[in-house]
């Protein structure tokens, strides 16, 4: 485990590591409830979404470039991975920003947030950032632009699904190089398992901390405990690329079908309650009668 | 004319200076505001990666272990500390690519003019990619700095001195591999 000093903010009871630099036209927030939804319906969501991109990758250079920072120790060939990891990143905030001119957005528009630098840099051990970020952040990213490729596509959106696709090629690198150094390292030093499960645990508890709760809405108004978890199908094809197992694969599927089935139930139970609840407040109001002058 | 354990140990220092480089750029990435410094110095991290690297693999071809790198004299590492330690992102990117980047340029070209440019090709080759990725750096300072004239240091004597102070300490060679040399 290395020795570095990690300066950290306390969010809803849990620790971040604190924000990157970031201009002051930016406002940087930290829980859903300060952001936009997420969506591409209508030109501001897109714009709001192309927006959120360009911090995404803004952070993943950050993340990598302080990886080569805080492990001036790590393999010569993994520094070599993450100092390509820093110019693929770059270039996507790049791809993004065009993109965001094209739509006629700015900088500052919409607000940010750093939540991925803010958990993946509170871990002192390199296996752990590589896990977290690259092989379960990115990863997901996988799924993630696979799907938003092919809804921009729909859209008629070509542009942007073509800047997705370029992106979701370069972000297989990233995780493959990560599966492939957490093998070794946890091979060299069992130690590094712990770590990573240490810090999968730590991640499980803030992103439960984070979830929005019942009442609790986005800065447009949208209910964002009913949302729930936006669902995207595990991109198999591009995770194989990435040097995901056939095992992991599987595990992954059966994994992704539970929480489905759980949502599903928990979904089915709160629009039940919501339903109840309303009426309630119907046969209350009818009960109350006309009210007195 | 150098030895074979000069023309190494020279290899070697100037990996270091990339390492260093490469961290430096690394470090500023997550401390720099400006997103299009911020975004630059990302870029040219891998740019010195890749230089630190090729100079490694030449290490190993002269009798040094692969990815070899070795410390320059002290007062060049104490260079290296101060640009590193550079804060504000005009000071960085006048320190970087005005002073840093054209002062190891002119260290390298002092090499090829020391070392047999046939009987060391390969480090002449590497060095002649160094100098065409050095020339794109500044160019996309440049770039950045006509867009974004504020980033500019305005303050020539700043650079000047900065320039100098590197320029003071001469050969950047170890003093150990200096008297080896010698010897």
């Amino acid at each position: 485990m290395n020795d570095i000093a990690i300066d950290t903010i306390e969010v809803r009871g849990i620790r971040l590591r604190r924000d990157p630099a970031r201009e002051p036209c930016y406002k940087v927030v930290r829980l859903l409830t300060e952001m936009r939804s997420a969506g591409i319906e209508t030109p501001e969501a897109l714009r709001e979404f192309i927006h959120r991109d360009i911090n995404n990758e803004v952070q993943s250079t950050e993340i990598a470039a302080q990886m080569l920072v805080d492990f001036p120790d790590a393999p010569w060939e993994l520094r070599m991975c993450l100092a390509r990891q820093c110019w693929d990143e770059t270039r996507h905030a790049w791809l993004y920003v065009r993109r965001l001119k094209e739509l006629g957005g700015y900088r500052g528009e919409f607000p940010i947030t750093n939540s991925e630098w803010g958990v993946t840099c509170l871990f002192k051990s390199l296996p752990a950032r590589l896990a977290i970020q690259n092989r379960a952040f990115e990863a997901g990213s996988l799924d993630v632009f696979y799907k938003m490729a092919k809804a921009f596509r729909d859209k008629g959106d070509e542009r942007s699904a073509e800047l997705t696709e370029a992106v979701l090629n370069d972000e297989i690198q990233h995780v493959r190089f990560a599966n492939h150094w957490i093998k070794q390292m946890v091979q060299a030093n069992p130690r590094a398992l712990l770590e990573i499960a240490a810090a999968v645990d730590e991640v499980n508890r803030i992103m439960r901390a984070m979830t929005p709760q019942e009442g609790e809405y986005s800065i447009d108004g949208v209910a964002l405990a009913a949302v729930g978890r936006p669902n995207f199908d595990i991109n198999v094809p591009d995770r194989a690329l990435a040097a995901f197992s056939g095992e992991e694969l599987e595990a992954m599927l059966r994994k992704e079908e539970e929480r489905r089935v759980w949502e599903a139930e928990e979904r089915r139970k709160y629009l039940e309650q919501t339903r109840l609840e309303a009426q309630m407040r119907s046969q209350e109001l009818a009960g109350a009668g006309p009210s007195d002058p | 004319m150098l030895s074979v354990k000069l023309r190494g140990q020279n290899v070697a220092t100037f990996r270091f200076i990339a390492v260093r480089l490469m961290e430096t750029l690394a470090a500023w990435v997550p401390t720099t505001p400006e997103m299009e410094a911020k975004l630059l110095f990302g870029e040219h991290i891998w740019d010195c990666a890749q230089h630190a690297d090729a100079f490694g693999k030449r290490t190993h071809e002269l009798r040094l272990p692969l990815q070899h790198s070795m410390k320059p004299r002290e007062d060049y590492v104490g260079f290296l500390g101060r640009l590193a330690s550079l804060g504000p992102t005009v000071e960085r990117i006048a320190g970087f690519y005005r002073v840093a980047l054209p002062r190891l340029g002119a260290r390298l070209r002092l090499y090829l003019g020391e070392t047999d440019a046939l009987m060391d090709a390969p480090t002449v080759r590497i060095i002649e990619r160094i100098f065409a990725d050095q020339a794109r750096m500044i160019r996309q300072s440049e770039e950045l700095l006509a867009e974004f004239p504020a980033l500019r240091q305005t303050d020539e004597r700043w650079v000047r001195d900065f320039a100098a102070e590197e320029s003071a300490i001469g050969a950047i060679l170890a003093a150990e591999a200096q008297a080896g040399a010698h010897a």
